[in-house]
């Protein structure tokens, strides 16, 4: 055991990983950050294969070549199984490229800890274990808005909400590992503001041709809740010419689509404690996520959850790492005897 | 005295969380608590793992020694092919007596020896009939008449393996053809075209290997015989540099001028309007899947009259094959009879 004990610190890559429906990150104790769109490509052909030179291609390289690719986003629908679809091994090979990307030094024993989205890990620890056990040393998973919580420190009478692509995912903490019920998962996140944009959209400018990556870019840009000063104008083609679009309704009335649900759902997580404890929460929500940076969002909240009492709402600083560098405190601070049957 | 009872208490809520984190994931993966602790412990497990390191080092011991002389082996067989210096770009015609005296091209040219599955690619089908003649004669079905005569011309020596991409007339994508040819570890390939030059009463022979071109001509034709590919040409300017190392393109470049000798000299007899084009290079996708020499003949011309006629009669399409037959035999046997070098010399 004194080997165990001595181990120089170099020996062992601590890495936290967010393992997300739409970007993955990734943090490593040697201070290393990175991140990548979860689109995994493998070319369709040989010919493909030789247009674009290798096995396979992630994020925005992948898409920029989706025409030569079969492409994957391994946890869109929040199921990996085995065999079906390529899942597992579009989860692999974001595992391997982000662990290659963190610049390990050569023999350096991985020890990762990996956040995945709330309702992915419900069905699929194995599968999700298993698919990234062969490129770590040792391996934890944990649902992705506690990996946020243990980061930010927050431990006791708090409440994360991650609003991510697929699915925002609520977590509430009070001392200990949440449990099922202290987490919840409701599908109205980025991906449905996208589609109702889309709607919204071509039903406006039925002569405009919108596609969804289009949509996607501008929601990015121009997001926000209630008022905004500023005008929200775009160019878009009409019949190969560009014509400018005012899209500002449509920004607001997309976003404000999944106020509903989050204020629903945080009311209602919080009303199961004592009224001594709900206070307490109330006071200390954190917004994560990609969807956290929707202007006024924040606002919005806590203004809907002053209803029943005084509120504070705040948003994490770095939205893209604050999974992974939550998952990285995580695996830096367990000690050392936990890690070995893992 | 509050703050470290404070800290206390976290740092107390914090251990029971890593824990709980620990328990968890000993759960997922179906083992208990406390047994794994206790299991680092067990001799028995480190003494195996120590036996099985002593094993490997042993035998990796012995691989060291034979690694050199297994190296020797295959460069005295010649199998080894190094990597020409100037292998992406082609040497120019003055350049040629040097190229075909170095001892690395000797090396490669005993390649020949090893022609034993030839594919023949019968241009467009199906849906996609190629050009049309005049009086309606299909691309497709002539390339396909003359494939046919080809394979059995080849298959009466009986050393080659002879396959056809397709012996119908069905559809078949172009990437799909550059698979089969991979499936088939096919050693040579020859794909069979007809070109259309719709200003001028001419007959033109050509035969290209993949590479890029410069002119436009070429580019409109790749673009033509390319259309059923997914890729554009400017995808091809990237593959080209990518492929320009792995492609056999001296020894595609040897066997086209090979294939256009033989069509031209025939043809010329035939058809006092033949025109001798001579040798390309051209990005077809067709050309791009096999590292081994491949070509794409336009062996005839559907848009002169003439030639139109001719191609609908039995005599015609038999000389066809007969010319292609003879310059894959001749290009194989330069490669065997090692008599290569200064009839080709010669040639140029
Ligand atoms: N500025 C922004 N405004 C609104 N939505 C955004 C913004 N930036 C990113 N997003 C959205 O956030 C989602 C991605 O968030 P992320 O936390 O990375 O998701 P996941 O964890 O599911 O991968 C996407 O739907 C993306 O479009
Ligand atoms: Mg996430
Ligand atoms: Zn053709």
């Amino acid at each position: 055991m004194a080997q165990t004990d001595t181990r120089k610190k170099d020996e062992v890559l601590f890495v936290g990983i967010d393992l997300g429906t739409s970007r993955s990150s990734i943090s490593a104790g040697n201070g290393k950050r990175e991140w990548i769109e979860s689109f995994v490509g493998w070319p369709k052909d040989f010919i493909a294969m030789q247009v674009v030179g290798k096995p396979v291609l992630f994020g925005s390289e992948a898409l920029q070549n989706r025409l030569s690719l079969d492409i994957c986003r391994p946890l869109e629908h929040g199921v990996i199984k085995e065999g079906i679809n390529r899942n597992d091994e579009a989860v692999k090979e974001i595992i391997r490229h982000l662990i290659e990307l963190s610049g390990p030094a050569s023999g350096q024993k991985i020890q990762a800890v990996v956040g995945v989205p709330a309702d992915t890990l419900k069905v699929n620890k194995l599968a999700i274990r298993k698919a990234v056990t062969e490129f770590v040393h040792s391996l934890m998973v944990v649902t992705e808005p506690f990996a946020v919580a243990y980061g930010m420190n927050l431990l006791n009478n708090s409440m994360v909400i991650d609003i991510g692509a697929g699915t925002a995912d609520f977590c509430i903490m009070h001392g200990s590992i949440p449990s099922e019920e202290d987490q919840k998962t409701v599908l109205t996140a980025g991906d449905y503001i996208d589609e109702q944009l889309f709607s919204y959209l071509s039903e406006k400018y039925p002569n405009s041709k919108f596609n969804k990556n289009m949509v996607r870019q501008f929601k990015e840009q121009y997001s926000f809740v209630r008022d905004t000063p500023e005008e929200i104008r775009v160019e878009i083609p009409v019949d190969g010419k560009p014509v400018m679009h005012d899209i500002k309704n449509e920004i607001r009335r997309a976003c404000e689509s999944i106020l509903p649900a989050l204020a629903e759902t945080t009311a209602e997580m919080i009303a199961r404690f004592d009224p001594e404890f709900q206070v307490k929460i109330k006071n200390n929500i954190v917004l994560a996520g990609g969807g956290s940076l929707i202007r006024g969002l924040r606002e919005h909240l806590q203004d809907a959850l002053k209803e029943y009492g005084p509120c504070k709402v705040s948003c994490v600083e770095d939205p893209l790492f604050a999974g992974s560098d939550g998952a990285l405190k995580l695996a830096q601070d367990m000690p050392s005897k936990y890690w070995e049957p893992l | 005295m509050i703050s470290a009872f404070f800290r206390k208490k976290e740092l107390r809520v914090r251990q029971e969380i890593l824990k709980g984190i620990y328990e968890e994931n000993l759960r997922i993966i179906g083992k208990k608590k406390g047994a794994l602790l206790r299991q680092r412990t067990f001799s028995p497990n480190r003494l195996l793992l120590i036996l099985c390191i002593a094993a490997i080092v042993v035998l990796a011991g012995g691989n060291y020694l034979d690694a050199p002389l297994l190296a020797e082996k295959q460069t005295a067989g010649g199998t080894v092919m190094r990597q020409l210096p100037w292998s992406a770009e082609l040497p120019n015609p003055s350049d040629f007596k040097a190229f075909i005296t170095n001892a690395d091209v000797s090396v490669s040219r005993t390649f020949g020896l090893g022609v034993k599955t030839i594919m023949i690619d019968a241009g467009h089908g199906g849906v996609d009939s190629g050009t049309r003649g005049k009086m309606g004669t299909a691309e497709k079905d002539i390339a396909l008449d003359i494939a046919k005569r080809l394979k059995s011309r080849l298959d009466k020596y009986g050393r080659f393996h002879v396959v056809m991409t397709r012996s119908e007339d069905v559809t078949l994508p172009l990437n799909k053809r550059v698979e089969l040819a991979r499936e088939a570890k096919a050693d040579l390939f020859v794909s069979i075209h007809l070109n259309y030059l719709p200003s001028k009463p001419i007959n033109i022979i050509e035969t290209y290997y993949f590479g890029p071109s410069a002119d436009s001509k070429t580019q409109e034709l790749a673009e033509q015989e390319n259309a059923g590919s997914q890729y554009g040409l400017g995808e091809f300017k990237e593959i080209i540099e990518k492929l320009g190392q792995k492609l056999k393109l001296q020894e595609s470049r040897e066997l086209a001028y090979s294939i256009q000798k033989n069509l031209f000299a025939n043809m010329e007899k035939e058809n006092g309007n033949a025109y001798n084009f001579g040798v390309k290079r051209a990005p077809f996708v067709v050309l791009l899947g096999a590292e081994v020499p491949a070509v794409l003949a336009e062996v005839s011309c559907l848009s002169n009259r003439q030639e139109e006629k001719q191609l609908n009669t039995e005599a015609h399409r038999e000389n066809i094959a007969h010319d292609l037959e003879a310059g894959i035999l001749d290009y194989i046997n330069k490669g065997e009879a090692g008599y290569g070098a200064d009839r080709y010399a010669e040639k140029r």
